[in-house]
């Protein structure tokens, strides 16, 4: 596990006296999906909002691509490629589905002001390339009719789908996903799962939160679970779902 | 009074505050920024313009130089600034604005204190008529809107104007999307603040004097009228926001000198544009024209390329 993509060592964060993440460490290594799980309020979200850079950790380290990101900023981990899709979608909704599209796209040459005022025909040649990578995204999240829509005018499920969308227009190198099956119906869920799998599988790393765990176990390579702020269990699906611990962890009882 | 060169007047004062109203649209109407000291900016530019030409450096250096003290201005209050929550950021810009009108009214080695001083035209033909005056301020002011709206426009079609719009809808998110918020606020003041700085040149040297007086935060109050009456996010929008204010408020003064009121006229003037908000924000809250949407000219192609295919199909 020396080249992981993602290291997480012994990071904690609290808020006032509660460890929502308490010690975690853990690797994330390219290509393949890892999962993670455990009942509510056992920190999987800041723990997600501290690789992101949204919460500074109390201590530890996070290193992606053998480089530390604590101190970065984060619009600048998420230009390294470590990009996230939030539980509840943070969409601009008065923009169009297509404008929230390209809005994510990485490194984007228009993006400077003074760029956009004199260096217009390169980013227009950029911005053609994108709108073709944005419809053929939307196309697999099903959202491509909507391309042109506010999306304000999407239901909650297509939110989450734009997302998803979203967060792929950024090409990841790593990506974060907190509950996307959640809110989408079970064919589109499972649909999704294997688009995921096959971008897994071209080398995109994925981290994902997910309740839903016939899907995740299916498509997951390895498995974290969190209870009270800590790693409990760590494994392959199969060894999780034979652990007893496994069940008394996210069930409570038996 | 020549009711032509009325008009004339009228047109002038639409175009100056043409160009503080497309610069507040771009802080708030574009970057989500409630900049409510829009006024500091139009006095640093005002009184820039005077000093600077009081030494008998050519207009439109001056012009460049009030352009770019405000955009200074607009950084240094940028930088505590935009640390605060929306609401918070409006008050303390609001303050900035009066500690600065009360800092040239009481430092009269400054520009006269109180009493200001006199500045000259930018542009002025000996023993020409009014109205030629009038006309050639028409000329330089739509000069500089023209600049400025295109400017504007550009960036509001462009990848920058759309992570402008983002960081307005939701900045956590455009910040983990990569946008860095703070710079793009810190620019949109630094730009707005420059284009107010010019509008301000421009007002001092058509009224030909530079005092406290003509800097009250009722201007920045107006200039919002302007920008939510028109439409925020929509550049054609505030202009017409910024004609129609102009015209009310010069035909209430007129209305006044016809009409017998129990009440002040002046502040009568105030409580219809309080009224004219209250029904603004309840009956049009998106403004008279909607936000005008991201026109990149490869999403316009895009765009109708999809429509194409579509009427094709049925």
């Amino acid at each position: 596990m020396e080249d992981a993509l993602l290291k997480v060592k012994e990071v904690s964060k609290h808020f006032g006296g509660v460890y929502a993440v308490n010690s975690v460490s853990l690797d994330i290594n390219h290509g393949g999906i890892c999962g993670l799980v455990g009942p509510n309020g056992s920190g999987k979200t800041t723990l997600f909002n501290t690789i992101l850079g949204l919460h500074k950790p109390d201590q530890g380290e996070i290193y992606f691509q053998d480089k530390s990101i604590i101190n970065l900023a984060p619009h600048a981990i998420y230009e390294r490629g470590l990009v996230n899709a939030f539980q509840i979608p943070r969409l601009f909704f008065s923009l169009s589905v297509m404008d929230n599209m390209l809005v994510a796209a990485r490194g984007q040459e228009g993006d400077r002001l003074f760029n956009s005022l004199f260096l217009r025909n390169r980013w227009q040649k950029q911005e053609k390339g994108l709108i073709e990578q944005a419809l053929d995204i939307l196309e697999l999240v099903e959202l491509e009719p909507w391309a042109f829509s506010p999306a304000a005018e999407l239901s909650g499920g297509q939110r989450k789908l734009l997302e998803i969308g979203r967060a792929l227009m950024a090409k990841p190198r790593l990506l974060l996903l907190d509950e996307p099956a959640a809110g989408i119906n079970p064919v589109l869920a499972k649909n999704i799962f294997q688009k995921l799998k096959a971008l897994s599988d071209s080398g995109m790393a994925l981290f994902i939160v997910e309740h839903r765990l016939e899907i995740l176990f299916e498509f997951a390579t390895w498995v974290y679970v969190m209870d009270k702020g800590t790693i409990a269990i760590a494994g392959q699906p199969q060894a999780i779902i034979d652990n007893p611990a496994f069940y008394t962890i996210y069930l409570g009882e038996e | 009074m020549d009711p032509l060169l009325y008009v004339l007047d009228l047109i002038v004062f639409i175009g100056i505050f043409g160009i503080v109203s497309l610069s507040l649209n771009l802080e708030f109407g574009f970057a989500g920024l409630a900049n409510f000291g829009k006024v500091a900016f139009f006095l640093i530019g005002g009184y820039t313009y005077a000093l600077l030409s009081q030494t008998g450096i050519p207009f439109y250096f001056c012009l460049i130089a009030s352009a770019l003290v405000s955009a200074i201005f607009g950084l240094l209050i940028s930088l505590p600034a935009l640390r605060l929550r929306a609401d918070y950021l409006a008050i303390a810009i609001l303050a900035f604005g009066e500690i600065l009108r009360l800092i040239v009214k009481s430092e009269d080695w400054l520009a006269g204190g109180d009493w200001g001083v006199t500045v000259a035209r930018a542009i002025s033909i000996e023993g020409a008529p009014h109205r030629v005056d009038a006309l050639i301020n028409i000329g330089l002011v739509y000069f500089c809107l023209l600049i400025f709206f295109v400017v504007i426009q550009l960036l509001a079609n462009s990848p920058y104007g759309r992570a402008m719009r983002a960081i307005r809808e939701d900045e956590v998110a455009a910040e983990v999307m990569g946008k860095n918020r703070t710079k793009f606020k810190a620019q949109a003041l630094m730009l707005g603040s420059a284009m107010a700085g010019v509008a301000g040149a421009l007002y001092v040297q058509y009224m030909y004097s530079v005092l406290p007086g003509m800097f009250m935060p009722m201007i920045t109050f107006t200039v919002w009228i302007m920008v939510l009456l028109g439409g925020p996010g929509n550049n054609w929008g505030v202009l017409l926001g910024a004609a129609l204010v102009q015209v009310f408020e010069r035909g209430t003064n007129i209305a006044k000198d016809y009409i017998d009121l129990p009440v002040d006229p002046s502040n009568l003037q105030y409580i219809l544009f309080g009224a004219l908000i209250i029904f603004v924000l309840l009956y049009r809250p998106h403004g008279l024209l909607k936000e005008s949407k991201v026109r990149s000219k490869a999403q316009r192609l895009a765009y109708n390329g999809r429509r194409a295919a579509k009427s094709k199909g049925s």
